[in-house]
């Protein structure tokens, strides 16, 4: 499965990359997601629950910052759990300033096994993208809030 | 994994309560025509699966101006009903009568595309969907009901449990195109209300079905026609709005870019015989 795309965040391009390594706005704005929390192993975990019709279910997510370069770049390292499967990817994104706007660019690619695996991989990348881009949008109007509050 | 349990709620109020109890990992279904296939397959393997067959919601009233389609009305009750032509037509070309039997209304709303035919002639005659919770109900429009493929703003503590439709005099036009004629998913599907006052556009609502990550509408098209006679030129310039502004994707049955342009060829056509049935009724392709 593969995923890509790109969002304009209207805020400062160091507000963004500390909300996305942030546990706690990161639970605010993943669709689904509780319990976000910074590991012992420094990963971040959690759950995501999915009322998708072939992935019902609460899945277990850790999530891994790795080649951290705040604040322009920074790549992650997921899995996500469940009875229906996992879901193992890695990712990468961008963030330039575009005047007082950021651009974040992100690509990712990822392995289903188990069940999961049986559903049309388009199917899957459709939905995947659906929730990045609900997060992507929820995290721009929580730092939107920040600015005007 | 096998479905360890499967609820049969009698009533909405049981069905919260059984939604508020298992949360996220419960699997609500109508018909079961989307849902069951991945059961069956071994795809989905939900442990926790309500059903809403006996919750009361299979119900059709006409109310004054507007009819009230129940959640798991079954499909194939649209073709039943006189009050609402274009539903009529849309249910005839949605998948075949023994899965008409089985499919709803409501679920249609869910159903992933190309799927959702009856989605979008619903989202073309303005419709209203009524969401109810533990705290009460409410009303959104189709415009604002989906935020994005396969999510809707359905809350995980509630259900959807009817749609409104108004009853109109507008004229309307409804095109499923697919690989064949019947039993097949679209590649493209168009569905157009429109009032004409002399001949003039006053305020049209064209939606697309497979041509997004669920139903939409194509406003610009919308715009090109709004205060305008339905001219080839206009007709034109509308069908060039459409295929820009839709978001196509590529399956089994079709590529993006072949999805594009037919969006271009059946807008122009829906409009088309939206024109030549302005004095009549709905027109079915």
């Amino acid at each position: 499965m593969n995923v890509h795309g790109t969002y304009l965040f209207h805020a400062p391009r160091e507000r963004v990359f500390a909300a996305i390594c942030d546990p706690e706005t990161l639970m605010a704005v993943i669709p689904g997601c509780r319990d976000v929390h910074l590991g012992a192993s420094g990963d971040y975990e959690g759950t995501v629950s999915l009322r998708l019709p072939g992935a019902v279910g609460t899945y277990r997510t850790s999530v891994r910052m790795v080649d951290v370069v705040a604040p322009e770049r920074s790549s992650l390292d997921g899995r996500l759990e469940g009875q229906m499967g996992s879901i193992s990817g890695h990712a990468t994104f961008v963030l330039d300033e575009e005047r007082a706007a950021t651009r974040i660019d992100y690509q990712g690619n990822a392995v289903i096994q188990g069940p999961l695996a049986r559903l049309d991989s388009r199917f899957a990348e459709r939905f995947a993208e659906t929730l990045i881009g609900q997060g992507l949008k929820a995290l721009d109007a929580r730092l939107q809030t920040e600015v005007s509050a | 994994m096998t479905i360890a349990n499967y609820y049969r709620p009698g009533s909405v109020s049981e069905a919260l309560d059984i939604l508020a109890a298992h949360g996220a990992d419960l699997l609500v279904i109508a018909g079961g025509t989307i849902a069951m296939p991945l059961i069956n397959e071994g795809i989905s393997l939900p442990a926790e699966v309500m059903g809403l067959r006996r919750a009361g919601l299979d119900t059709y009233t006409r109310r004054g101006d507007e009819v009230i389609l129940g959640a798991t009305l079954p499909i194939t009750r649209l073709v039943e009903q006189t009050d609402v032509p274009m539903l009529r037509a849309a249910a005839l070309r949605t998948a075949s009568w023994s899965v008409r039997n089985m499919a709803t209304v409501g679920g249609n709303l869910f159903a992933p595309p190309p799927a959702g035919d009856i989605a979008a002639a619903l989202l073309a005659l303005g419709a209203t969907a009524t969401i109810t919770g533990r705290s009460g109900t409410r009303e959104v429009a189709l415009d604002d009901f989906w935020t994005g493929f396969m999510t809707t703003v359905v809350a995980p503590d509630e259900l959807l449990t009817s749609i409104s439709v108004p009853v109109t005099s507008a004229a309307t036009s409804f095109i499923k195109f697919g690989r064949k004629r019947d039993n097949t998913p679209a590649v493209v599907t168009v569905a157009v209300t429109a009032n004409l006052d002399n001949g003039i556009v006053r305020g049209a609502r064209i939606a697309l079905g497979a041509a997004g990550p669920h139903a939409i509408r194509a406003s610009n098209a919308e715009a090109a026609v709004h205060g305008q006679p339905l001219s080839a030129s206009v007709i034109a310039a509308a069908a060039d709005a459409a295929a820009a502004e839709c978001e196509p994707f590529t399956d089994a049955v079709a590529t993006d870019a072949y999805r594009r342009q037919m969006v271009r060829l059946f807008v122009a056509r829906a409009l088309t015989q939206l024109d030549a049935s302005a004095s009549t009724q709905g027109r079915e392709a």
